[in-house]
Formats: C-alpha cells, structure tokens, sequence
C-alpha cells in the first residue's frame, strides 16, 4: 500500500487500537513514513477522540433528580405493602415477577409522595426487593390503579387521569396553565390499559404514558385531549389534539402545567 | 430486620457495597446515597447516550428503579458503579432500539427532538455539545455506547468491556469503527477550538510508534 493507494480510516482506527496483527501493523508504520494524507487520517481519529473528552459533563437536572427520588419513595411504599412473593431471577440478572406487581409510581407527584409519608415508618423486610403483589385489595380510591402491567407499562407507570368533559377548549385555554382543567380526583384515575388504541399509539409515538386524557371538543369539534409530560422541571406539558379518527387537529404544541 | 436506629452509621462513609447490603437488609435511606452518589455520572452516560434530556431521563429513572428492585441479584463480582452503569447502559440501549422499530415520524415529536440540552450556556462548549450529540446520533447504538464510556466518560476499555458485557476487544473494536465514521462529520470542528492542538503530535506519535 503505497504510492496512491491509501489505508481507510476504519483499518488506521484498528491499527491505532491494536487490533491489527504484527503484520498488517508493521506495513501501515511503513506506510505512514511515507503517506501524509494517512497521517492525517491518524491524526484526525486522535482528534475526534480529543473532541468527545472535550464534551462537558453535565450534572443532573435537579427536577430528574426529585422524580427519581419519588419514583425510589413510591417504590418503596409499593413494596411495603405488598405481601412477599419471591421472584424468579433470570438469565440477565433480571428479577422476573411470578405475578404481575401493581407499580404506583406512575401516580401524580403528590399523590405518590403523599402515600409514601403514610406509610413510610413501617419496616421492610429482608427479601420485599424481590416481592411481587399478590391480588389484595388496596386502599379506597386506589383500586382503580391496579393492572397488570406489561414492561412498557412498569416503565411508564399505569394511572392516568381520564375525562370526559365535552368541554369546548378553546386554543388560548390549551396553552396553559392545564393543571386546573386535569386535575383529577383519585377515581379518575384509570390504567393505561384502559387507554384507546389512539391514545395508545400516541403514547408509544412520544415514548411515554400521558398523564390526562379528556374527551371533550376542540374549537367545537369533537376531540380527543392527551396531555404529556414535556419537562417537569421547566413545568411544561405537549399537548396533542386529536379527532376521532385520530387525525391531528393541529400541530402539537407545548402548555404551561401550572 | 432495620438496623438499630441507635447505632447511626454515616451513610458517607460506607462503600457502595456497604450501603448495597444495608439495602437489601431493609436501610431504607442506603439506596438514596448511592443514587447521590452516582446520579451526575449516570445521567451523563444517559445523556450522551440517548441524545435527548426527555429520554435520558426516563432512562436514569427506569434504571435507578430497577436497581433498586433487583439488588439481590448483585453478586459483588464487579463494582457497584459498573453494576449500575451497566443497568443504565441497557435501558439507553433498550430505548434506541424500540425507537428504532416504531421511528418518531409525527409532528409531535419534533418539538420532543429538538429540545435543548440543559448545559452551561458557553458557546463554544454547547456548540461543541450539540455537534458531537447529533454526530453521535448517526453511529449504531453498540458503537455509540462504547464510545460515550471509553471516550466521553474517560473509562478504561477494561471498565466499559465489564459495562458492556462484551471482551475488551469487541469495545476497542466499536470504538475504532465509532471514531472512523465520525472523522467526516465532526472534521469541521477540528479547528475551531483549542482542545485540538495537541492532536498533530499524538497522531504522530501514533504513526511513529
């Protein structure tokens, strides 16, 4: 490989790592003492690397830190509650449930917050890390969170506020604050499971659960209201208007919560 | 089964592993200091993993929660922070790819996407930041992670071979693959800044070596 032939920077990347034979190593050394553009090749894959180092490392966001820490104290609650089956653990180290637990932690902040201060003196027994619900019933008011969740679900959590208001919303009313027009009372609150194939699929489009839905009207049309998280700490909810034939009724837009 | 709330032991002074144990034998606050503790570090490799805030931390919090969940089944043969970067590192790679099966193509997502990394508003370093994020975003997920734990995070190839669950090679090999098809796109950046000054004498002593 000399004169016009040049190495490829994937081959000088795996002779730069060492991945290359004794060989195939010793001809590219003899190449590049004699190939400036490989040269910069090299030079320019060390640069990259200096690059990527370069990247600031940014620290949490304090609002990721707190809904962390309620998802952990809700955790907690559920698991304290619930009487100890063991699970299975399986090849990947994960723990798989024998039966299907009820995951809380989808719950509005305060309601899941406020679940952990009832019960959160009461000791947790050794072995509840790998415990899974069995089908006891739950405090009022609480019963309708229950489903069966499949991994999607125990990732997003299952309670969602559902409505049908018929309310006629207007533009100016959808761009916030939301959080009077959803703000649910615990019967509200449905599964996930429970959602329309609709509001299902907007979900898994925005990779996550809503957290209201109301059937209600749009500028007087029929309409479908499903409100997502955008970012708790900036406070901010997407809010996506569909028909019912699940057609956008207009660009999806983001809303103040509070 | 809790420990003797007379004998406090300073959740600081204990290693990972410590509070890990004291964890599973029902401390409810020792689970807390080690997401304290590795929180910062967690959500960069997230972060920088995913390219996206929303999703990183949805990731962080699928993670931490299922660590918390499967406590038991750490065996102590690697690290705490390995355990748990690995956890993390899986759920990044389990979102990209369900995304890549179900690709965001609405309108609504666009917002979602091009939503800004909470950094510090330097210029240069958030230019810096969103370029290499975006060219990250064009690597293969097995190639990203590797680079963000060796490259980004400074972790040997040794540590992010244990993350990753592969041999040291297969992480050195994503890597050099990684950086290969990341010279044309970051090239622009070369010389806009000073970190990459020194580059010209580590690449000839590379190519002197």
């Amino acid at each position: 490989m000399t004169g016009d032939t040049h190495y490829d920077l994937e081959t000088l990347a795996e002779f730069a790592e060492g991945l290359l034979d004794d060989a195939s190593a010793r001809g590219i050394r003899e190449h590049l003492a004699v190939c400036d553009p490989c040269g910069e090749g090299l030079a320019d894959l060390s640069t990259v690397r200096e690059l990527l180092a370069a990247v600031p490392t940014p620290a949490m966001p304090l609002g990721v830190a707190m809904r962390i820490d309620q998802a952990l104290a809700a955790e907690r609650t559920v698991l304290i509650e619930q009487p100890v089956t063991l699970g299975v653990v399986d090849d990947d180290g994960q723990v798989v449930r024998k039966r299907a637990a009820r995951r809380r932690w989808g719950l509005p902040v305060g309601m899941a917050a406020a679940a952990a201060v009832v019960v959160g003196s009461t000791a947790i027994a050794a072995n509840v890390l790998l415990s899974a619900q069995g089908p006891t019933a739950s405090g009022p008011g609480e019963g309708s969170v229950a489903a069966a969740p499949t991994k999607t679900q125990q990732r997003a959590g299952t309670a969602v506020a559902m409505f049908a208001s018929g309310h006629n919303y207007t533009s100016k009313e959808l761009s916030g604050p939301l959080v009077d027009y959803f703000s649910a009372a615990p019967g509200n609150y449905g599964s996930a499971e429970d959602l329309d194939s609709c509001v299902k699929r907007r979900s898994s489009q925005l990779n996550r659960r809503p957290i209201a839905v109301d059937k209600a009207q749009y500028n007087g049309n029929e309409a479908t209201i499903m409100v997502f998280w955008k970012d708790q700490v900036r406070n901010t909810v997407q809010v996506v208007v569909v028909d019912s034939a699940c057609k956008s009724l207009r660009k999806a837009a983001t809303a103040a919560w509070k | 089964m809790n420990l003797p709330p007379d004998h406090p032991s300073p959740a600081a002074a204990l290693t990972d592993a410590d509070l890990l144990t004291r964890h599973i034998a029902g401390d409810q606050d020792a689970f807390s200091e080690i997401v304290k503790r590795h929180r910062d570090r967690m959500w960069a490799v997230a972060l920088r993993t995913l390219g996206d805030p929303d999703e990183a931390a949805d990731a962080v919090q699928d993670a931490f929660v299922s660590a918390y969940r499967k406590a038991e089944s750490f065996r102590g043969e690697a690290a705490v922070t390995t355990w748990l970067h690995r956890i993390v590192v899986n759920a990044c790679l389990d979102r990209m790819r369900r995304r890549s099966v179900r690709p965001l193509a609405d309108d609504e997502l666009i917002d979602v996407v091009e939503r800004d990394s909470p950094l510090p508003d330097h210029t240069l370093e958030r230019e810096l930041s969103m370029e290499v994020s975006a060219a990250l975003k064009l690597l293969p997920p097995d190639q990203r992670a590797a680079l963000v734990l060796v490259d980004m995070m400074g972790y040997s190839v040794e540590d992010a071979a244990a993350v990753l669950g592969v041999p040291a090679g297969t992480v050195k090999s994503r890597c050099a693959r990684g950086r290969a098809k990341l010279v044309p796109i970051l090239s622009h950046l070369r010389n806009q800044s000073d970190l990459t000054r020194v580059s010209s004498a580590k690449g000839a002593e590379l190519r002197d070596g």
